[in-house]
């Protein structure tokens, strides 16, 4: 590992050569100048990581000389030294661009604490340089992100994948980023002009599943006043991708599979047969193989649909690009939340690395997004994440004291973790899907 | 280093510099040998220069001290002086002792050692240990030594009287591995 240089810019010598000689002592490879042209001099000739800058000098003043040093490099830390009485003035260069100020004489301890912390917030600065390069160069695919060996296999796929027509069958953990392949596919493919036209199977109850697939002529049923065009209507030229393909209730399977057969299909209390041309790419989260072995999935559409089959691996299986999906996510929100955080700090990237995100992709995305909206300072560290380790997620004393606010807690938490997939929540919450529509209305709960 | 000598009985000379019993000398070159296992000799006690001094300060200058030291014509390959006013450096408010990296003179003072966190005085044991601590630390940077990482090493930087509380009298293997190699570099042992 090479040497940390440090470069004490002071016209007092004995200043200096204590400066100089206390680094030294502590291993740093230091450089002293007498003043504002040599040390620009030097700073031209070599890189520092840190610098100790005095305000006053005769030939160039401090905060001249570190505007210089903040415009050539501005990763260089720099430590303003000022005498007492001219506070103001390191404050000012603080504005500047100083990264902090010592006031002569310091305390030793002080010194060394200050010097730890520059260089450990430089490195940590550095490091996330390092990453954003990685993530706008070389590991993203469209809106997938992945240096691990196990996405550079799913990009490669995907191309290869997209310049062909066939049905595309897509596995993966809930939060995999399934859609974003899909998109990607899209994309990527010949009708990558056309409509890409996503829909949650899961997100709907079948009778309304239904009508936004196969859409409706007018006064097909009550409260069809005008026809409306269904999802595979609006996916014409396009992209169909169906998530959560294995919710899909069995009488709606047949008319899928004709739909897919025939490339035709009627509007709900229509006559008329309407074509349709469009790439189909189908997700779930469920093994269809044992769906079809206890008859909750038809065999002759699993064929259908399983033409091409991509697997999207788990978060936990390629935790090597979690610190670039967090960057990528810290950047992303703070952007959108215009809150001054610009890194995540070691423990916190360990502390990520080491967590196993049941959730996958969309749960590190939500955890970022939550980081960063309740940090207090400009770096996210290890405590910002702690909500992840804790059991029910915001379950405040004062607010679930009554047994219905508890009731809807549970469901809303329930409903988040299946991404509003109604079967499966129900599911879990052992009760029918009716059941949990009219608490989902009576909580007037909506999706995050 | 190569050009020293460590071939004389005593290669470190203690220079008791003002007034000082003469404990503390006696504890702190037996510490210096029970630990490095070589020979130290105290000599006459010196004045500290007047110009030492800094009067907007009320301390002593560590670094005119160690010029001080360095020049003093004497057949020592090190010289630790030591102390019992308080020293400093223009950039620092106190320190406990300074040294020249890889030179031939340091100082240490005991003016900050014989008080606990509340400014009570410790016990006599303690107040040797430190002492004994403060003076191999300042001896290890003549023998051209960094501050360790190692909690477990008397190099560790020890600004505080609670770090050095903590830090042991004795130097980790890599330290004592660089002090072996400059003591014995000579075949002949001190």
């Amino acid at each position: 590992m090479a040497k940390i240089r440090v470069l004490v810019v002071d016209d007092e010598l004995i200043v200096r050569e204590s400066l100089v000689g206390w680094l030294r002592k502590t291993g740093y490879d230091v450089e002293s100048a007498s003043g504002g042209k040599e040390a620009l001099r030097k700073l031209q000739e070599a890189e520092y990581d840190l610098v100790f800058l005095d305000i006053k000098m005769p030939d160039i003043s401090g905060i001249e000389v570190l505007q210089r040093i903040k415009e050539q490099s501005p990763q260089t830390m720099v430590v303003m030294i000022t005498a007492y009485g001219s506070v103001e003035t390191a404050v000012e260069a603080m504005k500047l661009g100083a990264n902090d100020y010592l006031m002569k004489p310091f305390e030793p301890e002080y010194l060394l604490v200050l010097v730890e912390k520059l260089l450990n917030q430089k490195k940590i600065i550095e490091e996330n340089i390092m990453l954003k390069e990685q993530i706008s160069k070389r590991v993203r695919y469209q809106d997938l992100i992945g240096a691990s060996s196990c996405m550079q296999e799913l990009f490669e796929i995907i191309e290869e994948v997209a310049s062909v027509d066939s049905p595309v069958l897509i596995r993966g953990e809930t939060g995999t980023g399934k859609e974003l392949v899909a998109k990607a596919i899209h994309a990527k493919s010949e009708r990558k002009f056309g409509p890409f036209v996503a829909i949650n199977c899961g997100a709907f109850p079948e009778n309304l599943l239904e009508t936004e697939l196969f859409g409706y002529e007018a006064g097909a049923f009550t409260g069809a006043v005008k026809t409306r065009k269904g999802r595979l209507e609006l996916a014409h030229g396009g992209t169909l991708f169906l998530d959560e393909i294995g919710e899909i209730p069995l009488k709606m399977q047949v008319d899928l599979l004709r739909v897919l057969e025939e490339k035709r299909f009627q509007r709900i209390g229509g006559r008329d047969f309407i074509s349709i041309d469009f790439r189909f790419i189908s997700a779930t989260h469920k093994n269809l193989e044992e769906e079809i072995k206890r008859g909750a999935f038809r065999k002759d559409l699993y064929f259908r649909l399983n033409v091409i089959e991509i697997e999207v691996p788990p978060l936990r299986e390629r935790k090597e690009d979690i610190p670039l999906l967090a960057q990528h996510f810290l950047a992303r929100f703070r952007k959108e939340t215009n809150k001054p955080v610009n890194a995540l700090s070691k423990d916190a990237l360990l502390f990520l690395q080491s967590y196993d995100w049941p959730g996958n992709v969309r749960e590190l995305e939500n955890a970022i997004e939550r980081a960063v909206v309740l940090a207090k300072g400009t770096v996210l560290t290890k405590k910002d994440f702690s909500f992840l380790t804790k059991g029910f997620e915001g379950m405040d004393e004062q607010e679930c004291k009554s047994l219905e606010a508890v009731e809807k807690r549970h469901i809303e938490k329930i409903l988040h973790e299946c991404e509003w997939n109604i079967s499966k929540a129900a599911r879990i919450l052992e009760i029918n899907r009716t059941t949990l529509h009219n608490k989902i209305k009576k909580y007037n709960l909506k999706p995050a | 280093m190569s050009h020293k000598s460590l071939l004389s009985k005593a290669p470190i000379a203690i220079f008791p510099l003002g007034k000082m019993g003469n404990l503390i000398p006696v504890v702190v070159a037996a510490n210096i040998q029970g630990v490095l296992n070589i020979p130290v000799k105290i000599e006459e006690p010196r004045e500290i220069p007047n110009e030492c001094y800094m009067n907007h300060r009320r301390q002593y200058d560590a670094g005119l001290i160690l010029r001080f030291l360095r020049d003093l014509e004497i057949e020592y390959p090190y010289v630790l002086g030591i102390t019992s006013v308080d020293i400093s450096l223009p950039i620092f408010t106190y320190v406990f002792g300074e040294a020249e990296l890889g030179g031939r003179a340091a100082v240490m003072s005991i003016y900050r050692l014989d008080r606990d966190a509340h400014g009570g005085h410790v016990s006599e044991s303690l107040f040797f240990e430190r002492a004994a601590k403060v003076a191999l630390h300042e001896l290890g940077h003549l023998f051209s030594l960094y501050h360790c990482n190692n909690h477990s090493c008397l190099m560790q930087f020890s600004a505080k009287l609670e770090t050095l509380d903590t830090i042991p009298l004795y130097f980790c293997e890599r330290c004592k591995f660089l002090i072996q190699r400059i003591i014995y570099q000579n075949p002949q042992k001190p």
